[in-house]
């Protein structure tokens, strides 16, 4: 058993996490203020990297702005969607989950039809294309850089959510909508920005994907059930996204250091449903979570 | 007389016009290949009962019923496959390819027709049993549920394309030639082969009629409706719960067996995320309380497909997506609450309804 290579598995691990993260922190924020299941967020990973391409192809903006580009233009259209169907369905979450089905589709065809089938690929920018030693493993530079973007996106959630105003609003939602509306929060209001905020995330997510991976109006459909195990896992809520995010990522990338990718993902499945079997609520049950 | 769409010996004529107008049609259609197509759409008709009964009158949302269409799809092929290899020569060609130098234990019981055959219905039903037990002993329900059998749906997947040697991997299983049973080869082109689909067809639909209506129908609705109640009640929600999805998952694995004999074909297409999705579209759109607004949701969405299809390839899923979220958002108990409201304003006009609530199809609330 090489040393340095399984290090190298566990650094990949922690960047595989980082990755879940952020797709998976999206979905948490929708899911855990508003009650509505979105599958389209993996579409909503796509157009954060189709934007970061066209952004980068047409306007040549350079990548690190491409990034809060991406955070914009998803959570506009993430706005979008919640004024326009989301916010009849509240309540109903079987609704949400087909009515965003149907969502997923139409944006899926529609990039389809404009963009075409072909895979886009998003350069990874030059001042991280090198490779940095830790010790005997060899990790290339982006990855940090990703790392360090999923710190900093958790730490700015974690500011907004228990140091602002706006976050004890959406927290008070969470906990008792009837209660928050009679304190006179808006709730709506409170429903529509989280919306956006979850879009916008899964935006910057599909702007990091891009570079890691190929570029295709179907990308959306392969982290979105992933994404959805980790809220899962998580119980609904943000540090358990973060620990379910950490953990899963963590051990698919063992398991698939010593069998193989596809099969680290069949154990992980697995393990999965046992947990559930001795803990249905999840690591981190939220309180009046909805399931 | 009160809404005619609730009146059981009414359900039940639509149902025998229904089958007896499926049941003429090879006596009328002459050609093979739109007789192999009707077929299919029963196998179609098939899966979105399953899927009405599971979740129109469970409750349960279930994402992953490909789990159950595709193993019985694949212990189907399998056992047409070893159909085809004679003693001497037991190890079919694409495992040789792969260097399998004997047959896998896995396969060896498909060697036996018979064996094979309740194989491939029994072995998804029982997984079903065991994760549905699983699940709902731990009172995982709604979207969660549905969460997790998308997760199982995409192992599965992942796993089938990654053991290649055994499962034929992306190229899937493709029997050389039909399937023999009890000495005759039942051509998949035939009237034979239709007239099984539909019995099948017909058979589940009756059955799951019946189950709607008995008591235990009753409890699994009230459990649909409010499981605390009902388990404050003193009912095991989790066995009820846990039935109601195995008998959905033996629908659906009888279907895949049907599909692979009329198609002689399967591949993890038949496991694809998109496929169980539409089969729940299907439901949705053609009405998920109502056993036969489903099975003609599944005929028109998948005979638009087929015709349209051709046309607008490229738009097809867009309308299909937009049509979806139309349904959702303005008629969300589907096509069949249409006929029901129509009938119930008929029954408005011909003056006071008696409330008599009955059968399948009662008005209900959005979730």
């Amino acid at each position: 058993m090489d040393l340095g290579s399984l290090l190298n598995a566990l650094i990949l691990g922690v960047s595989i996490a980082s990755i879940w993260l952020i797709a998976a922190l999206g979905l948490t924020i929708i899911y855990g203020t508003a009650g509505v299941i979105n599958m389209a967020h993996g579409e909503f990973i796509m157009l954060g990297a189709y934007s970061s391409y066209m952004l980068q192809f047409y306007l040549g903006l350079p990548y690190l702005l491409c990034l809060p580009a991406s955070f914009v233009i998803v959570a506009l259209v993430g706005l979008a969607l919640e004024r326009g169907l989301i916010r009849y369905l509240y309540n109903r979450p079987l609704d949400t989950l087909l009515a965003t089905y149907g969502v997923s589709l139409v944006l899926m065809q529609g990039v389809r039809l404009i963009f075409g089938s072909d895979p886009k690929y998003l350069a990874v920018p030059e001042m991280f294309q090198s490779n940095v030693m830790l010790g005997s493993a060899s990790i290339s530079a982006f990855r940090i850089v990703v790392l360090a973007i999923t710190a900093f996106l958790v730490f700015a959630l974690w500011l907004l959510f228990y140091k602002t105003r706006f976050g004890v609003q959406v927290r008070a939602v969470m906990q008792n909508k009837e209660m928050a509306a009679s304190f006179g929060i808006n709730s709506g209001r409170i429903y529509m920005m989280t919306f956006a905020l979850g879009a916008g995330l899964a935006g910057v997510a599909g702007a990091l994907f891009g570079v890691l991976a190929i570029v295709l109006p179907t990308m959306g459909a392969s982290y979105v059930v992933q994404a959805f195990l980790m809220v899962v896992v998580g119980g609904g809520s943000l540090a358990g996204s973060v620990v379910a995010s950490g953990v899963t990522g963590e051990m698919q990338s063992v398991f698939a250091f010593f069998t193989n990718d596809t099969f680290a993902r069949f154990i992980i499945f697995v393990l999965i449903v046992v947990f559930l079997r001795f803990r249905p609520q999840g690591l981190f049950a939220q309180a009046g979570a909805r399931r | 007389m009160g809404n005619l769409y609730h009146n059981k010996t009414a359900q039940w004529l639509v149902y025998a016009v229904f089958f007896a107008g499926f049941a003429i049609i090879p006596m009328t259609v002459d050609d093979s290949f739109l007789l192999n197509q009707l077929a299919t759409y029963g196998v179609y008709g098939m899966l979105a009962l399953s899927i009405s009964l599971c979740w129109g009158f469970g409750g349960i949302l279930n994402l992953g019923q490909g789990i159950a269409f595709g193993l019985g799809a694949y212990g189907m092929a399998m056992t047409m496959q070893m159909q085809t290899q004679d003693e001497s020569n037991p190890i079919p060609p694409f495992m040789l390819n792969n260097s399998l130098d004997h047959l896998p234990m896995l396969w060896q019981p498909f060697q036996n027709t018979y064996v094979g055959m309740i194989l491939a219905v029994a072995a998804p039903t029982l997984f079903c049993a065991v994760f549905g037990g699983i699940m709902f002993r731990a009172r995982v329900s709604g979207p969660f549920f549905a969460i997790m059998t998308l997760a199982m749906l995409s192992a599965f997947y992942t796993i089938i394309i990654d053991r290649q040697p055994y499962t034929g991997g992306v190229n899937g299983l493709t029997p050389p030639s039909s399937l023999q049973f009890a000495g005759f080869e039942v051509d998949p082109y035939s009237p034979t082969a239709y007239w099984v689909v539909f019995g099948f067809l017909l058979g589940a639909t009756v059955i799951a009629k019946l189950i709607t209506q008995s008591s235990f129908g009753l409890v699994t609705q009230a459990i649909r409706d409010d499981s605390e109640r009902v388990r404050f009640l003193g009912y095991s929600v989790a066995g009820y719960e846990t039935v109601i999805y195995t008998v959905s998952g033996l629908i659906a694995a009888i279907a895949g067996c049907c599909w692979v004999m009329l198609v002689q074909y399967v591949s993890p297409a038949q496991l694809d995320v998109g496929f169980s999705l539409s089969m729940v579209i299907w439901a949705a759109i053609g009405g998920r309380y109502s056993l036969l607004g489903s099975i003609l949701g599944a005929f028109i969405i998948q005979g638009a497909q087929s015709y349209l299809g051709d046309t607008f390839l490229a738009t097809w899923l867009l309308i299909l997506g937009g049509f979806f979220i139309i349904v959702v958002r303005f008629l969300p108990n589907g096509l069949a609450s249409l006929v029901e409201s129509g009938l119930g304003l008929f029954a408005a006009k011909r003056g006071p309804a008696s409330a008599e609530p009955n059968g399948d199809a009662k008005p209900i609330p959005a979730e």
